[in-house]
């Protein structure tokens, strides 16, 4: 990438000045290219901690669950830009570049190579893992989508031109061939729309987000959208250079940090982001002989309700043992606990032979210590809100996945009071589940300060430390305990997965799958054969 | 003649000897070696070798006796896999995706999936809570209906709105379905793609009320062209499955479950109030289907904002929820997700995994779908017929095996499926030549 080059660059003379204008000639791009200016080094981490302090704000915005560019969303985005000092951002993001004359035309442009700059620089600081790469693909992509917004008509038709998009508006005729089609499935727009809009026939796969929400009309493999659908074409295309550019990145990474000033930044960088990492169980075992009281006191509702379903069924889905038991991992649970944990509670259904054959690898692998050898993260909020809990599941966010009714009586059993319930209800009904559990924590807390909630983890964290159980783990063992976590990803990169979209569950889904049908199957022979094996003694 | 020919027949079937999981390990030699067709099967994962290493670089997967499971075998020719196949006699043998490599060398790190067939699987378990005629792991022909009206519904999507061609209808031995689609768009759909598709077919989401989960589906303002076909397959069906085969809403917690799929308390519980008072318990589904649609009906032309905005569709939002496909969307998901190949014996029921016709999948009977003892029962008296009626031992061994019995069908509907993937690989394979 860039450093090499950059390297090289140094010592020969620049022949050709190219001009920032027609290197950065719009507002919005496509980061193909990576750079090869020279820079100084403060401009470097100057550059990175900007960039960084840009992406948490729409992270925030996330995490209080205002919807992508809503207005709600928009105003807060704006404020906090503005609070940031990120107002050149601001304009990049919210005025169309074509007007701006003079000073403020100079002051987009320097504001355009630093957005491109900052970008790549970040790229090396976020390729190292699953998790961080993740975070950081969506939060450029919400910045992307944000920039794209606010572009007008001809600066579109402009930016499609100059990054090699071609699209061929449909003829009249062609629309009005599938125009039933297009009335019926083309969301977001009037029939009036509709008939006014131009409208384009690309390859489903360029429109997958559209696709998913079953947002345009779709046909014989091709999508039909309109002109303001094709931010999800561009996007598309953003995401997937992002993507390359990443695994392109970690492929550099060694080479990068030789360079022990970019290095010991970079490494910074990841730490000053992270702060809670979950995956390496903390320094203190939690005994399973507490996870009783714990889960009154210190866990999240949607642990809360994984526990008691275990502790009363003695058997949970694949969906809640990956939800819950990662979240016991997590919060200090050794792995010899954990086996004993599962088993006592599952060979209450069957014997101890099965547990051991069909679940305790899933254990180990869960711990790293079997298969892919990979360490696995315990969800955060968003993988359990995205979850799709199926008829016998209990995992899942519960803010979400119980109906109000249900969800108020839950509450009300754990003695709340019908004013407190009320209060969650109210994040609830919008849809700002986060806010109802961060809301539940202060109520049974006792606690005024608010926090915010992202992780079951953090939410156990959170209460062990109000209660005093507990030390705020000091900065330092935190920074040398990621520190020996990149070490870690650096010797055995190949069992770090690059891939995205919870692909790291693949593996454990399959085997899951595959034993929990083996189980569905010999309990049907035992079934089928009145065989009288250990199934009379379960009890329900 | 026609005379002996009954008694004959009446004679083999008082004789089809019923499938005994125990001695599973003894049929499977005969099962793998006389009838389990290795070579459509290398044909159909060879794709005519239109793309490179495309056979010998996918896993397969065996389980063996005990829940034994080995992964990442791989083969390098047709003779491999079969040799393979008949000396470890697997119980299972399942299929997973092209790797970068050869699955084998595994452990050295760096495998990741390069393609792979875009997979579905619907399994009746999840159709429990609207059927009253069997229950878990039974299947019979009227909760199969299930099954038919959701292969349907997924069929016509994949090759609508897809332009998908090359699908391939599987029966999973027991109580589901699997789907395999073979385009070559489907076949290398990145994680992303997998997801957006199955999201796209998935319109019923969940909800827990009082203990119980309940099915919603949400059709808006405007309802999307896919979802609005999938109905036109659904409401003519619904009366008789639902309402006479099932009779779901007969029993006051099948009353409870229609209940259950409106979203609003207060709407639901004058509704509640309102069926009581028309209908006494265990009053016929037909009737309280009826009055449900009249009651609905007329609070929405009177103006009741509720019934009018939030619940203008519940109708079919209704009828949607309970016979839409169910689909096990993680399956589609996963690039790297495992499925049981066709063929293979399920060891409980001892069934064969047979592929059927879409078009005829209205007369599948899963119930008489051929056991592996059945079928070895066939090729035997198959066998001990031909030498009676010629005493022309030659001549038998020209029949395939496969074809005296009765997984015959199953074999013809693959191997239709893939005279016609292959004519499209070769065309593919050919224009990849020309340039």
């Amino acid at each position: 990438m860039d450093f090499h080059l950059k390297k090289r660059a140094r010592n020969e003379i620049k022949v050709e000045v190219v001009s920032l204008e027609t290197k950065y000639p719009h507002n919005v791009m496509i980061y193909n290219y990576p750079p090869i200016d020279d820079i100084q080094i403060e401009e470097f981490e100057d550059l990175a901690l900007e960039r960084l302090r840009l992406l948490r704000i729409f992270d925030h915005a996330g995490a209080k669950g205002l919807r992508l560019l809503s207005d709600d969303w928009k105003e807060y985005v704006n404020a906090e830009l503005s609070r940031e000092g990120l107002r050149n951002y601001l304009r990049l993001c919210t005025t169309s570049g074509a007007n701006a004359t003079g000073a403020k035309h100079e002051a987009d442009i320097q504001t355009r190579r630093r957005d491109y700059l900052s970008h790549f620089i970040l790229r090396l600081a976020y390729c190292r893992s699953e998790d961080l790469t993740r975070w950081f693909i969506g939060r450029e992509m919400e910045y992307f989508k944000y920039k794209f917004s606010a572009l007008s008509g001809p600066e579109i038709k402009q930016f499609l031109e100059a990054n090699n998009f071609h699209f061929q508006p449909l003829t009249e005729s062609q629309k009005d061939e599938i125009k039933d089609g297009l009335y019926e499935s083309t969301a977001g727009q009037s029939v009036t729309k509709i008939e006014l809009l131009d409208f384009y026939k690309v390859p489903f796969t360029q429109v997958l987000d559209l696709v998913r929400g079953r947002r345009c009309y779709l046909n014989a493999g091709y999508a039909y959208v309109n002109t303001h659908d094709l931010v999800s074409i561009v996007g598309t295309k953003q995401q997937d250079e992002i993507e390359q550019g990443l695994q392109a990145a970690k492929l550099l990474i060694d080479d990068v940090e030789a360079d022990e000033r970019i290095a010991r930044m970079l490494k910074a960088l990841h730490t000053s982001y992270t702060g809670k990492d979950y995956t390496v169980s903390r320094e203190i075992a939690v005994p399973i002989e507490s996870l009783d009281q714990l889960s009154k006191t210190s866990m999240p509702l949607c642990m809360r309700v994984c526990h008691e379903h275990i502790r009363t069924q003695h058997h949970i889905k694949h969906g809640g043992r990956m939800q819950y038991g990662l979240f016991l991992k997590g919060i200090g649970v050794t792995l010899e606990d954990s086996i004993r944990f599962w088993r006592d509670e599952f060979s209450k259904k069957m014997d101890v032979d099965k547990f051991t054959r069909s679940y305790e690898y899933n254990i180990h692998h869960n711990y790293g210590k079997k298969g892919s050898m990979v360490n696995y993260s315990p969800y955060s909020c968003l993988k359990i809100i995205k979850e799709m809990a199926a008829p016998g599941d209990c995992h899942g966010c519960p803010y979400k996945a119980l109906d109000q009714t249900t969800l108020k009586s839950k509450l009300t059993s754990y003695s709340l009071s019908p004013s407190a319930c009320e209060e969650i209800m109210y994040f609830v009904s919008r849809g700002h589940y986060q806010f109802a559990c961060g809301k539940y924590f202060m109520l049974t807390h006792n606690s005024q300060t608010e926090v915010a909630i992202n992780h079951p983890n953090t939410y156990f964290e959170e209460s062990q430390n109000l209660m005093g159980n507990r030390q705020k783990r000091n900065p330092s063992s935190q920074a040398s305990q990621a520190k020996s976590k990149i070490h870690q990803n650096l010797i055995k990169g190949h069992a770090d997965r690059s891939m995205l979209m919870g692909q790291d569950d693949d593996e454990l889904w399959r085997i899951a799958e595959s034993q929990e049908r083996a189980y569905q199957s010999q309990k049907g022979i035992s079934e089928a054969f009145d065989d009288d094996l250990d199934l009379t003694e379960i009890v329900d | 003649m026609p005379e002996q020919t009954t008694t004959e027949e009446s004679q083999a079937t008082r004789a089809i000897p019923t499938y005994d999981a125990n001695i599973l390990p003894d049929m499977l030699p005969v099962y793998y070696r006389r009838l389990f067709p290795h070579l459509p099967f290398y044909r159909w994962l060879s794709y005519g070798l239109s793309e490179d290493s495309i056979f010998c670089n996918r896993e397969i997967s065996f389980t063996l006796h005990d829940d034994i499971y080995i992964r990442y075998l791989c083969f390098e020719t047709q003779a491999e896999l079969e040799k393979e196949i008949c000396s470890r006699n697997p119980y299972k043998i399942d299929i997973g995706p092209v790797m970068n490599t050869k699955p084998k060398n595994f452990r050295a790190g760096g495998l990741s999936p390069v393609q792979r067939e875009l997979v579905f699987d619907i399994d009746m378990t999840d159709y429990d809570d609207v059927r009253t005629c069997c229950s878990g792991a039974e299947v019979c022909l009227k909760c199969w209906k299930f099954m038919v009206l959701a292969a349907r519904i997924l069929d016509q999507a994949l090759r609508e709105d897809f332009g998908f061609e090359h699908i391939l209808w599987v029966f999973s031995g027991r109580r589901g379905i699997h789907c395999w689609v073979c385009d070559k768009q489907a076949r290398h759909l990145d994680t992303r793609g997998r997801g957006a598709v199955a999201e796209y077919l998935n319109i019923i989401s969940y909800v827990n009320v009082m203990g119980t989960n309940a099915a919603r589906c949400q059709l808006g303002d405007r309802t999307h062209h896919s979802v609005k076909r999938a109905l036109k397959l659904v409401e003519p069906l619904f009366e008789e499955i639902i309402l006479e085969d099932q009779n779901l809403f007969g029993t006051p917690k099948g009353l409870s479950k229609l209940l259950l799929m409106i979203s609003e308390d207060s709407a639901r519980n004058e509704l509640e109030s309102y069926l009581q008072k028309t209908h006494e318990d265990g009053a016929h589904s037909r009737s309280i289907w009826e009055s449900f649609v009249r009651y609905a009906n007329s609070m929405r032309t009177s103006g009741n904002v509720l019934w009018s905005r939030k619940l203008k569709h519940i109708v079919e939002e209704v009828q949607l929820c309970l016979l839409y496909p169910r689909l096990d969307i993680n399956v589609t998901k996963g690039f790297n997700h495992l499925l049981k190949s066709p063929f293979c014996i399920h060891p409980a029921t001892g069934k064969v995994c047979v592929p059927f016709s879409l078009s005829a999948v209205a007369k599948f009977d899963p119930t008489t779908v051929p056991t592996i003892a059945q079928l070895l029962h066939e090729i035997n008296a198959f066998d001990d017929k031909t030498k009676m009626d010629q005493e022309a031992p030659e001549d038998k061994s020209r029949i395939k095996d496969h074809k005296k019995t009765s997984m015959f069908k199953g074999v013809v509907v693959f191997e239709e499926f893939l005279r016609k993937l292959e004519r499209e690989c070769n065309q593919s394979k050919s224009s990849n030549m020309d340039f």
